[in-house]
């Protein structure tokens, strides 16, 4: 074996050689079009969010490429290249490599995960290339004072900051005094990033804790959580879970006929499409904190949806619509910029005030960032699911600015 | 005081469908010597098909209980004969031939995999006759397709140790268990009881997919949190011991549900590792264990 | 020319082109699959210690790659340490950690150790995952560890702007652990170890103390793995439990030495060299249209390698050489 076993090395590095021969052709840069790279889950356990995070960008470059492209550029089209993630950072910087030196793409999108953004960004960062973030929540990422980080989406403090305000408003609204205060949230990245900050804030409000629970997101069974639930009677149960565990925990609470007063969920697994299929009427009244809502107020949010719900069968979530806004963002700074010069183009980004045109269906008033990178406008709804015309919907109710007319939220949603 | 009695119901109901999930991978390594890392892969199997079964057809689940796990049964005897047989054959004299270990893993892969391509990776539940239903008893709340669950798991283990001990074809899978060489010297050809093991071992995960479907969800991956259970499982109860898998499955059930009262959930996890590990080297070969497998 | 000059000459060859490659393959894209190539050949090298020679199969060798980041990662960030010492640290931590999962392990038969191995991996795992701090370390749970990037990072910092530093440290490890791996082979250690492997009772009756020399192995490949971990944080300057210390890097790597070769030299590189591109190239031509797939290929490669080439590619690989090398020197049967 000896001998023989260390030859076999070289045999398979010069094969490895050859190969890397074939891998050095050029590749061909086409004129006339602007290549954003994307980095997104496209296999793995976030497929499902890749996917339509994908979607929505692809019907954004449709209707950009047939409004005429960037006319600054001449006309020029944008193309979008994919890359699949599989929500793992190896391969996600592997693939931010890939895209950057061999695709030589003019920009980047990604990653949903905050895991593949951390490091994805990096290496973006490393080349000076800009990387507009849709969504991937956690603070931080735009916090290591990067040049080349933009992030649409709200950032996790905010989107606390905003539950504990629903909250507050709510309360005064109705005259409800609601006092205790139960935290239930997946043991990941982003359900222990939200719970910290939640606990920051129920103490400055004064809320009692009464629970505080991780949960793994793996659970085969989630009934030990909810008994502790039931046992321990908050008034309100806050929530951060992703898809399979939002709907094992609503309707195991249903089962064992656990009804706090107030529900309050944060998006992701609540906001899946898959969702409300799955639970149903055991859904009702929860409350969900989100990005976006069909029945959001502006003039082109009804038609755009309509419009991806005829192409690909199910409603925009906040998440897409984030994806989708990046893409008419992108045009915006490209139109400004006048080149594809990665430097330039970062400059126009950073210089960004789009309030008008017809990607703007956000619930907010416009796309700014902020030194750091981050959308400074980025807001957020809150929505409940109600019984209307029979079938379980969600329904915005705050802020009360954007409350579905005509429709009183139900909180407590039990007594 | 009622939630640690709710938390020790809700617990032993649901200890039971574990071992349930691990009574198929402990008679396998009884008769085989084989860990089937596809085991997994093979409750998903079950699970599927009894979800295309209830989606499909709109029948009660009980009913499924009739179909899907013979239907398994043909998978597991034709993908031991043809797949895993060639590996026994060619190390014939190994006692645990870790190859075997290494074969079973590739088909984990390769049916998990497929799945992904067929069903995609999102998650399924399906509305049955019974999903989201319970009743009191006194103040404490019972699920129906849990409590169902627990008494198919039971009745599961039962028939199984009966049907080792009173039919010709348990007790040539108990003598091959026992000892190979003499199984064949009497006449009993081994590979064939290698088939019928690995096919009632796939019809029991076949049993569970059906038990589960009802209020759990399926996905392609699925098996992977059941299967690392089921491995701690079956060590408690002693490799290749069917009151062992139930009995193993009981303790998991209870440390689970009752210990997650008094700390947080993600704690009972490490807990069981740690007891796991503690019986190993204080008891290695489990509760019911033979001495000689380990 | 002998037999000898010739392994020589194409042993050379090898090691030219290696340290060579980077001339030829200047895309950065390139590179960091050639780096993680590498990181995985080496990975796999450092099992093979335990898994290959000492005849069983452990798979939970992720928890110490993830020892190694950690270790490292949490001295720089708290205390300055350089990750060149901090890997160091890492590897001594591994090695004592290794050590006691062996103790009690290393009694045990295929089955149960293989499962041990899962449950005490699983059981580290799920520690981090709920430990925020330890005393004053701040292991962030599941959060994982940020390294920050750097301005202008010097090569005490262990961080660098170009991918052909990561790329050489790689390299040279890989050769280390090969150079080791081939020296422990040839010594008294590599043949107690293959005895004990294959006859534990035969070696016992011969006096022989093979669990010393497991611990021995266990020890050496726990501290070698760590040492990955480290290169692992500096590269990507992120990581998080689920994702390094997970089963699916230990599966990763049983896998690679089991195509390639279980307790041969080459066969972590040649499992490596085949696999890590499949991989690569599965993912960025068909995880677009079919998810998954690549995995599928990766099962029936090892259900057809475990069926027809149990020993791993490596014999059939070397008998074809061996053939080449007879033509070419011209001598007769050797061996």
């Amino acid at each position: 074996m000896k001998n023989g076993s260390i030859t076999t090395i070289l045999a398979g590095c010069m094969g490895m050689a050859l190969s890397a021969a074939l891998f050095a052709a050029p590749a061909l840069a086409a004129d006339k079009t602007v290549k954003i790279g994307n980095v997104e889950p496209l296999s793995g356990p976030s497929a499902s969010v890749g996917v339509q995070g994908k979607q929505a960008r692809e019907m954004a470059i449709e209707e950009i490429n047939a409004a005429g492209g960037i006319k600054s550029l001449g006309g020029a089209k944008l193309e979008l290249v994919y890359a699949d993630s599989k929500s793992d950072p190896t391969v996600g910087v592997t693939e931010t490599e890939r895209l950057i030196n061999t695709e030589k793409v003019n920009l980047l999108t990604g990653c949903w995960n905050s895991a593949v953004t951390y490091p994805a960004t990096q290496v973006a960062e490393r080349y000076g290339i800009p990387f507009v973030v849709p969504v991937a929540v956690r603070d931080t990422i735009t916090e290591r004072g990067f040049k080349n980080v933009f992030r649409i989406a709200a950032k996790d403090s905010w989107w606390v900051r905003d539950q504990f305000r629903f909250l507050k408003d709510m309360q005064e609204e109705t005259g409800v005094k609601l006092q205790k205060i139960a935290f239930v949230f997946e043991n990941g990245d982003w359900g222990t990033g939200f719970a910290e900050k939640w606990r920051e804030l129920a103490k400055k409000d004064g809320y009692e804790i009464v629970l505080d629970e991780p949960y793994p997101s793996t659970a085969t069974d989630l009934t030990p959580v909810v008994t502790k639930l039931k046992a321990a009677k908050p008034d309100i149960v806050m929530l951060v879970s992703n898809a399979a565990d939002a709907i094992l925990l609503t309707n195991t609470m249903a089962e064992m006929q656990v009804k706090p007063k107030v529900v309050l969920a944060s998006g992701g697994g609540h906001a899946d499409p898959k969702f409300l299929e799955n639970t149903d009427t055991n859904a009702l009244g929860i409350f969900d904190e989100v990005e976006w809502n069909t029945d959001v107020n502006k003039p082109a949010a009804k038609p755009a949806n309509e419009k991806f719900k005829k192409k690909y069968g199910y409603d925009l979530t906040g998440e897409s619509v984030d994806a989708y806004v990046a893409m008419y963002v992108i045009a915006d700074a490209l139109e400004r910029a006048a080149s594809t010069d990665p430097a330039k183009i970062r400059e126009a980004l950073a210089a960004t005030n789009l309030t008008t045109g017809p990607g703007m269906i956000v619930s907010y008033d416009g796309v700014q960032f902020d030194e750091t990178g981050q959308n400074k406008n980025a807001g957020i709804v809150i929505v409940q699911v109600a019984n209307v015309d029979g079938k379980p919907e969600r329904v915005t109710v705050w802020p009360k600015a954007a409350r579905r007319a005509g429709y009183v939220p139900a909180f407590p949603a039990n007594k | 005081m009622t939630a640690v009695i709710q938390a020790a119901l809700n617990g032993a109901m649901m200890g039971a469908m574990y071992g349930l999930t691990a009574l198929g991978l402990t008679l396998i390594f009884g008769v085989m010597k084989v860990v089937n890392f596809a085991h997994g892969s093979l409750l998903m199997v079950g699970m599927f098909s009894a979800y295309w079964l209830i989606r499909l057809t709109g029948i009660h689940p009980y009913l499924a209980l009739v179909i899907v796990p013979p239907v398994l049964f043909v998978f597991g005897y034709y993908l031991q004969d043809v797949v895993i047989k060639p590996v026994f054959k060619a190390e014939g004299q190994v006692r645990e031939p870790l190859t075997v270990i290494i074969v079973t893993t590739g088909v984990w892969y390769v049916l998990d995999n497929l799945a992904l391509m067929l069903f995609g990776a999102e998650y399924r539940t399906v509305r049955t006759a019974i999903s989201n239903k319970s009743f009191a008893l006194g103040e404490f709340i019972i699920s129906i397709p849990k409590f169902s669950g627990f008494v198919v798991a039971i009745a599961t283990a039962i028939g199984l140790a009966l049907f080792m001990r009173k039919t010709k074809t348990g007790k040539a899978l108990r003598a091959t268990s026992l000892d190979r060489e003499a199984a064949n010297l009497m006449g009993i050809d081994q590979y064939r009881i290698y088939n019928i093991a690995f096919g009632l071992g796939t019809a029991i995960a076949g049993i569970a997919g059906c038990v589960l479907i009802p209020f759990y969800y399926v996905y392609p991956s699925v098996g992977v949190v059941f299967d690392i259970r089921a491995f701690i499982i079956v060590v408690l109860g002693g490799l290749g011991s069917i009151p062992g898998a139930l009995l193993g499955g009981l303790v998991i059930g209870l440390i689970e549900s009752v210990f997650s009262q008094f700390m947080a959930s993600t704690w009972t996890e490490a807990i069981i590792y740690a007891i796991f590990l503690i019986i190993l080297f204080v008891k290695p070969s489990g509760f019911f264990g033979h001495k000689q497998d380990w | 020319m002998s037999r000898k000059q010739l392994d020589r000459i194409l042993l050379a060859v090898v090691a030219l082109a290696a340290f060579g490659l980077p001339l030829v393959v200047t895309s950065p894209t390139y590179l960091q699959i050639l780096i993680l190539l590498f990181f995985y050949a080496y990975l796999t090298t450092a099992w093979n210690l335990v898994g290959g020679f000492a005849g069983v199969l452990p798979l939970g060798h992720s928890v110490f790659v993830g020892i190694g980041a950690y270790t490292s990662s949490i001295l720089t960030l708290q205390y300055g340490v350089s990750p060149w010492i901090g890997m160091l640290v890492g590897g001594a931590i591994a090695a004592v950690i290794g050590v006691i999962i062996g103790l009690p392990t290393f009694r045990m038969r295929g089955a149960y150790f293989c499962l041990c191995t899962i449950a005490f991996a699983e059981g580290i795992r799920v520690m981090v995952e709920n430990i925020d701090t330890l005393g004053p370390l701040k292991i962030n749970g599941p959060r994982g560890l940020l390294v920050p990037l750097l301005k202008d990072p010097t090569f005490w910092d262990y961080q660098f702007m170009s991918k052909l530093p990561y790329y050489y440290i790689i390299l040279v490890l890989l050769i280390l652990v090969l150079a080791f791996t081939w020296f422990i082979s040839r010594s008294k250690i590599g043949y107690y170890l293959a005895a004990g492997g294959e006859e534990p009772e035969a070696a016992a009756a011969l006096g022989i103390n093979v669990a010393n020399y497991k611990l021995f192995a266990m020890a050496l490949s726990c501290f070698l793995t760590a040492l990955a971990g480290t290169f692992y944080a500096q590269l990507m300057l992120y990581f998080y439990p689920k994702g390094l210390m997970g089963l699916d890097l230990s599966f990763e790597i049983a896998f690679i030495a089991l195509i390639g070769g279980r307790g041969t030299i080459a066969g972590p590189v040649i499992g490596a060299l085949l696999l890590r591109p499949l991989n690569e190239f599965t993912r960025i031509y068909l995880s677009d249209m079919l998810p998954g797939l690549h995995l599928v290929i990766f099962g029936l490669i090892l259900i057809l390698v475990m069926i027809y080439l149990p020993k791993g590619l490596t014999a059939p690989l070397a008998a074809l050489y061996d053939r080449l090398a007879r033509k070419i020197t011209g001598q007769g049967a050797a061996k």
